[in-house]
């Protein structure tokens, strides 16, 4: 919690931050979206309202909020209304879980009559040492979400899509675990920040006592584990429901599966998930394959001691540093959301048998294998 | 009352409330989802207990995985006659009879384990990685039960392919 009332403060207030920037870069992102679809499908897109139609999702909210509030006739109202306030929830905790910057550092002050400090503020909702195991945890009860909302509805279609989800973000939960347990092995810790600090520096590999250093190449995982690297992505575009895996929306066949029922502000509920899911997928491909948030051959340490000179006083130049790598951050989770959308207006749908074949019957078998490799390579070359 | 008493309190509360609902509720599927926001307050509960692993798998195979399949069998499953068939005669009035014992004993050794014990025993010294001591214990010290256990979830697996390949159904070999 925080070593006396100012540090609790800053904690409870970072959490309200990180959710905020979940929700905000919502109507951001459906308005790329939107205006990347158009893009690729040779149109011009929302562009009336506000400049170059940003403010578009904004009047939508509007409209979403003042719909007429309704539960289905055959539905339960309480598992109707629980299922898109619980959808924010998993979303919410992983993205809280994420390392976004070095932490920022301040000396001990006098104010008030006492001296406060020194603080060390991590830039992350809170530290878990187990980072990717609980994401993976707080991940999966989406599917309880997709449960509920098909449950309520009351609806053969919503049912339909409910159960299509469900085994599917089942299915693909157990290639998305195995293709990390590679990572894992490989840096030795299950904690994020851990993963970030070591992919420092240009790509190095040590085997035998022999160092071959490039002089290109950032130091980044996915130089050493590329199968994981795509395994991973695949998983999660299942996991967040998004095309080639949204089966259990499949308009063609189901309506709008799951949530057919739902309209107004709670439908927007759902929408708000779905991204904070790809927000936390992308965030976790920076993690662990591109370097986290740090700068491209230049170490946080190096940052760090540029500023010092520039500004003078440590504390400064470390919010400046942490500033400086959340921005890193977000540029490269914004490269990966991009590559969500562009895959979303190009890539066909699965059909269901064979989504079901290439999670089960070859996803799940390179990732294994990929485990196995990585297993192997490591006890020969580190000599454990 | 400190945070942590608090907390204890709390998640204890809505575990057990999650748990009667288990019980209490009569149709299956509520059943079922009270049973995953119990499993969620053990987790829950181990983290308070600094076992952020076990909390972690808890909450994967548990919780999301299990449960999630419990969950959606239901779901496809009409229950309305075995409902009926569960809540009168002479043989599930003999089931309903043992779980009133069983429980009553749970109960009594409850209250009586807890008057015993009188001095807290001393937490067990923090470890700088639990997680890379569970590992090596359970490849070292309980390697026999750990590979055993394996063995069994492979045979329940091939077992119930073999099931569902000879009773008929989408995956039956005609």
């Amino acid at each position: 919690m925080g070593q006396d009332i100012l540090e609790v403060v800053i904690n409870a207030v970072k959490l309200i931050v990180i959710f905020l920037i979940m929700v905000q870069a919502v109507p951001i992102l459906v308005w790329l979206e939107r205006r990347g679809s158009a893009f690729i499908q040779n149109r011009l897109g929302p562009n009336r309202v506000g400049p170059l139609g940003l403010v578009q999702l904004l009047a939508d909210a509007v409209k979403f909020l003042f719909k007429e509030n309704f539960v289905p006739k055959k539905g339960v109202a309480l598992l109707y209304y629980a299922a898109p306030v619980s959808a924010l929830i998993p979303a919410t905790l992983a993205f809280c879980a994420l390392p976004l910057g070095t932490p920022m550092q301040f000396e001990a002050f006098e104010a008030f009559g006492s001296t406060w400090g020194p603080y060390t503020i991590a830039m992350q909702g809170f530290e878990v040492n187990v980072g990717i195991v609980y994401i993976l945890g707080v991940s999966s009860l989406a599917a309880y979400t997709i449960l509920m909302a098909g449950w309520g509805s009351g609806n053969k279609y919503a049912m339909l899509g409910a159960l299509r989800g469900c085994s599917q973000i089942i299915s693909y939960e157990l290639a998305l675990g195995l293709s990390i347990v590679g990572m894992v092995l490989f840096y030795g810790t299950f904690n994020l920040t851990d993963m970030v600090n070591q992919q420092t520096g240009h790509l190095a590999f040590t085997a035998f006592g022999y160092t071959i250093e490039s002089t290109l190449l950032p130091n980044w995982g996915i130089f050493y584990q590329p199968l994981a690297a795509i395994l991973f992505f695949s998983a999660t575009f299942a996991e967040s429901n998004r095309i080639p895996f949204d089966l259990p929306e499949g308009e063609a066949e189901l309506v709008a599966g799951f949530h057919t029922e739902y309209g107004g502000f709670k439908m927007l509920m759902f929408f708000i998930g779905e991204y904070g899911h790809m927000l936390v997928a992308s965030g976790l491909m920076a993690t662990f394959f591109f370097g986290g948030y740090q700068i491209p051959y230049v170490s946080p340490e190096e940052l760090y001691q540029f500023f010092l000179g520039v500004m003078g006083t440590a504390g400064a130049a470390s919010v400046v540093t942490a500033l400086v790598h959340v921005a890193v951050f977000f540029a490269k989770v914004a490269v990966f959301l991009w590559i969500f959308i562009q895959v979303r207006w190009t890539l066909p749908r699965f059909r269901y048998d064979q989504l079901m074949e290439l999670g089960w019957k070859t996803m799940l078998p390179w990732a294994l294998f990929n485990t196995m490799l990585t297993a192997v390579v490591i006890l020969i070359a580190r000599g454990w | 009352m400190t945070p942590d008493v608090f907390i204890f309190w709390f998640l204890s509360l809505v575990t057990l409330a999650a748990a009667l609902g288990v019980i209490l509720l009569s149709n299956p599927i509520y059943s079922a989802l009270s049973l995953a926001m119990s499993m969620v307050g053990v987790a829950a509960l181990f983290v308070t207990l600094g076992a952020y692993f076990v909390a972690g798998v808890q909450l994967i195979v548990y919780a999301g995985a299990v449960m999630v399949l419990f969950v959606m069998v239901l779901m496809l499953f009409d229950l309305k006659h075995e409902l009926k068939a569960f809540t009168r005669g002479a043989f599930t009035g003999a089931l309903k009879l043992i779980s009133v014992g069983v429980f009553a004993g749970l109960v009594v050794g409850a209250v009586a384990l807890t008057m015993r014990s009188q001095a807290p025993t001393s937490p067990p010294p923090a470890t700088t990685d639990a997680t890379r001591e569970l590992g090596q214990l359970l490849f070292t010290q309980y390697l026999f039960g750990f590979e055993a256990l394996g063995v069994l979830l492979l045979v329940i697996a091939v077992g119930a392919v073999a099931l569902a390949r000879s009773k008929g159904g989408t995956h039956a070999r005609n």
